[in-house]
């Protein structure tokens, strides 16, 4: 059954380095603060294009603004983005590592097509803007000739977070996406999870599973860090779970509820430690460090090269007729809405009803099945229903700080 | 309709995907095989119940993964929680540096 999923077909944008894109973006991307505007105002004009302006890069330490440069590359390299338009003030006033020029050439070693705007070259913001749109216009016209062709499930490159968990999250939710990572991850694809602090607790299940020596390191002092900063400020996240309202729900030990939400993984072999917005080398499961915030965690997915991302949620707590919490925050990457609890699915706004199985309808492999054969559809072109809405929630890179 | 979910074969604990009252019979899918037992007390919507007999001192199962140990034997049956199980990383109530 696992060699049938990995011969599964859908049809995806093969792209000039070889990976497969199930999007067709024109991406603008504003390389310093000072053509926010322009690229905005591009944007809204163009059809076809998404963009991204970063955090003001002033004032921040050499690793920030190292993290701030590897999310703007990896989200020009992703398999979703067909070419790129860089927007810059100049070519030569900038921090080094996020020139217009490093930016540009690090973009084109993917073999995308790259074109890059100086305010000062164009004569001005009013010149830019127009010069912008019509070279905008032109990318997407061309990117529109780009026809779909066969891909495989294992040319998939899928991302996780869980939230707004509830009872169904862990018997349900997060089972059914776990069994459909394994059939990613069996069939040659690549799958990543993240939310380091939720981790706590069920660390060493994870621990066991790493590849070697090297990465199970790698991998404890990323949770032993996160769990040390929390102490910093006072915060000892061990002594505060489960917490009351778990025990009342059910939840018995702290290992429960760490392994309800790491299941959303699955089961396989740990193959590498990423840093947020890093790119993976090789296929199989990745944990890439990071904060767990919606709004910055499928930026650093699509940054990655993720190329649709999954939202699992409990949703309990979500009002009738909700909208999403976080609506397009993979910018160029899809995000598919799973729930495993049916009256979150009948509230609206899901993509996946994984509720069946709390309601004795199917078991989590039926439902596990039916997930991969839904991320097929999604990735040959049916929308999420997210992706239907014109709206881009606010979206944060996942900076460490200091400010100085 | 099953009311008990198993999330892994291994697991001596199954999840009630339903209220489930005290002398119900219940069914739970083991592999490919359904099967059956008594609810010796009411388990709640989200609570675990015993789906063997587990000797004082053994592992608690679910997720295929070690969750806790009996604190007391438990019967096929019983409701698993905090009164019959002791996790091995520490709760609320307690110390842990």
């Amino acid at each position: 059954m696992k060699q049938e999923i990995g011969q599964l077909e859908f049809m995806g944008y093969k792209r000039e380095d070889g990976s497969l894109g199930i999007r067709n973006y024109v991406l603008i991307l504003a390389v310093t603060h000072a053509s926010h505007a322009a690229a905005y105002k591009i944007h809204e004009n163009v059809n076809g294009t998404k963009v991204f302006v970063p955090e003001d890069e002033d004032g921040r330490s050499s690793r920030d603004r190292a993290t701030i440069a590897r999310v703007m590359i990896g989200l020009g390299r992703n398999p979703n983005v067909d070419s790129v338009l860089l927007l810059c003030s100049n070519r030569v006033v900038a921090y080094e590592e996020l020139s217009v020029s490093r930016i540009s050439s690090e973009i084109s070693k993917s073999g995308k097509e790259v074109r890059v705007l100086a305010m000062d070259e164009c004569g001005g913001f009013y010149k830019m803007l127009g010069e912008g749109i019509r070279m905008a216009r032109e990318m997407v016209w061309k990117a529109s000739r780009t026809r779909r062709t066969m891909a495989r499930f294992s040319d998939l490159f899928i991302g996780v977070k869980c939230g707004l968990s509830d009872a169904t999250s862990g018997i349900a939710g997060n089972p059914v996406v776990g069994y459909m990572a394994d059939q990613l991850v069996h069939s040659g694809g690549r799958f990543v999870f993240s939310e380091t602090t939720e981790v706590i607790g069920a660390e060493h299940f994870i621990a066991d599973r790493c590849r070697n020596e090297h990465v199970r390191e790698k991998f404890l002092q990323a949770v032993t860090k996160t769990e040390e900063e929390a102490k910093l400020i006072g915060e000892d996240i061990r002594t505060i779970n489960p917490i009351p309202a778990n025990i009342e729900a059910g939840i018995t030990t702290l290992e429960e509820k760490s392994l309800g939400a790491i299941s959303k993984a699955g089961h396989s072999e740990l193959i590498d430690v990423i840093a947020y917005g890093e790119h993976p080398e090789g296929k199989g499961l990745f944990f890439m460090d990071s904060w767990m915030s919606s709004t910055t965690l499928f930026l650093g997915y699509a940054a990655a090269g993720v190329t649709l991302g999954i939202f699992q949620m409990g949703g309990a707590c979500l009002p009738d007729s909700p909208v999403v919490p976080a609506v397009s925050t993979g910018i160029v990457t899809p995000i598919f809405y799973v729930t495993g609890n049916p009256r979150t699915y009948r509230k609206g706004e899901m993509d996946f009803n994984a509720g069946t199985v709390i309601e004795g309808k199917e078991t989590i492999e039926s439902a596990g099945l039916r997930l991969c054969e839904s991320v097929l559809e999604v990735a040959s072109g049916t929308m999420t229903f997210s992706e239907t809405f014109n709206y881009q929630d606010r979206v944060e890179i996942f900076l460490n700080g200091p400010k100085l | 309709m099953e009311k008990i979910l198993t999330l892994n074969e291994m697991d001596n604990t199954g999840v009630a995907v339903d209220d489930v009252n005290k002398g119900e019979i219940v069914c739970y899918v083991k592999g490919n095989i359904m099967m059956t037992l008594t609810a010796l007390e009411t388990i709640p919507f989200g609570f675990k119940i015993s789906l063997k007999d587990i000797p004082k001192g053994d592992d608690i199962l679910k997720y295929g993964q070690i969750i806790g140990v009996a604190q007391r034997s438990i019967h096929i049956g019983e409701l698993v929680h905090v009164h019959n199980v002791e996790g091995k990383r520490g709760r609320g109530d307690l110390q842990e540096r």
